[in-house]
């Protein structure tokens, strides 16, 4: 299990994000997008798109804080 | 598996000002309490980059003033659940029902302050460039557009004051505003008439945005002559009023014709225990400080009503 979450320092969206999976115990790369041109790149070249957050789990990709995506992906 | 059913005094909807106030006086009340939020906990006004009419604050961020009052409602004990969506409800006098995604609530009292939503722009290609041109939310899309030029449409503070934020960005603002006068707080007007970066282009009317992947340009008309004609721009922010979020409700709760719920003075609906506070409810004035206030009464009359029918 790999998840990666691309996101921004003032992106709320994103803080929500992070907390859900922090509330069911899931570890992940907190990468912040505007302190990190590359990771900015990756994530856009990943998400075919600029909006954060950006979920990047096992390799499959979720734009937005989509729950129900995420459940899927994560097996909850 | 039966979803878990959650018997608690008071279940408030909607996690903005108005919500947060009527937390913080349940809590203080004792009440078992729950409020849920489907999207971010503060609502609008986290969307407000500074307030600078919030009694107390002379000058505050909004994001700044809704931790405020998110820490204070979970220092008294209030339970916010941000996590869970409402899939259905049921309201009738004698009982009160919401299921959501995880549980089925009933609580003995309800206050609805589920707020508002942006309008959106009434323009052909809305959906097809919305979040690649098309936005609602300086605070939250402004960066992107660092450098470039940022029309924003409407005529009241939200406009004038989400002008002046995006020009921290922007090598240009451009107001288009189909009258020739603003109807927002003359203070912010004068900023705005002063910023060198924003240009007003008085009667004018937005009729569409194009681009290719991402828009480029906006046609405006001109509401006196008739004329067309393109302004080359990277973004185009809506500021023209809110939409009242109240679909869930609509077969219970008497709305008035734009949607909005209908209240007494103590926000009671036409359903006996069920609430409505803040920018949700029929009103002329929508402000933080009104809905604060909303919230307030909300809860009040709420606790009345528990208490009163648990004697019975």
């Amino acid at each position: 299990m790999s998840v990666t979450v691309y996101s921004t320092t003032t992106c709320p969206w994103c803080v929500k994000a992070k907390d859900y999976l922090k509330s069911k115990g899931i570890e992940f790369n907190d990468i912040n997008v505007s302190l990190d041109p590359r990771a900015a790149q990756e994530m856009i070249e990943k998400s075919g798109q600029r909006g954060v957050p950006v979920l990047d789990i096992n390799g499959n990709i979720v734009v937005g804080f989509d729950k129900p995506q995420i459940d899927k992906l994560l097996g909850l | 598996m039966d979803k878990e059913i959650k018997n608690v005094d008071l279940l408030i909807i909607g996690g903005g000002p108005a919500g947060l106030t009527a937390a913080i006086y349940a809590a203080r009340a004792k009440l078992n309490m729950v409020l849920l939020e489907n999207q971010i906990t503060g609502g609008q006004v986290r969307n407000s980059y500074t307030i600078e009419n919030y009694p107390g604050f002379k000058t505050i961020e909004g994001s700044a003033l809704a931790d405020l009052m998110i820490e204070q409602a979970k220092d008294l004990g209030a339970t916010i659940d941000e996590f869970d969506q409402i899939i259905g409800v049921k309201l009738t006098d004698q009982e009160k029902t919401v299921e959501t995604q995880s549980y089925i609530y009933k609580p003995k009292a309800i206050i609805i302050a589920t707020g508002a939503s942006p309008r959106k722009l009434p323009i052909p290609n809305e959906d097809k460039y919305s979040g690649r041109g098309v936005h609602y939310c300086a605070v939250c899309d402004g960066a992107v557009y660092e450098g470039s030029v940022i029309g924003v449409v409407g005529g009241g503070n939200s406009a004038l004051e989400e002008a002046l934020f995006l020009t921290r960005f922007a090598s240009k603002v451009i107001m288009i505003r189909r009258y020739d006068y603003f109807k927002g707080e003359k203070a912010t007007l004068e900023e705005v008439e002063r910023n060198p970066k924003i240009e007003i282009m008085y009667n004018w009317d937005l009729v569409n945005v194009e681009g290719e992947n991402f828009v480029n340009k906006a046609i405006v008309k001109n509401t006196i002559t008739g004329e067309e004609k393109d302004l080359e721009l990277d973004a185009v922010f809506g500021y023209i009023g809110n939409v009242p979020k109240t679909e869930l409700f609509r077969e219970y709760i008497k709305l008035n014709e734009n949607g909005y719920i209908i209240t007494d003075e103590n926000m009671q609906t036409n359903i006996k225990g069920v609430y409505a506070a803040g920018d949700v409810r029929e009103k002329v004035y929508r402000q933080i400080t009104t809905a604060v206030a909303d919230g307030t009464i909300a809860a009040l009359a709420a606790e009345k009503f528990i208490v009163e029918s648990s004697r019975k």
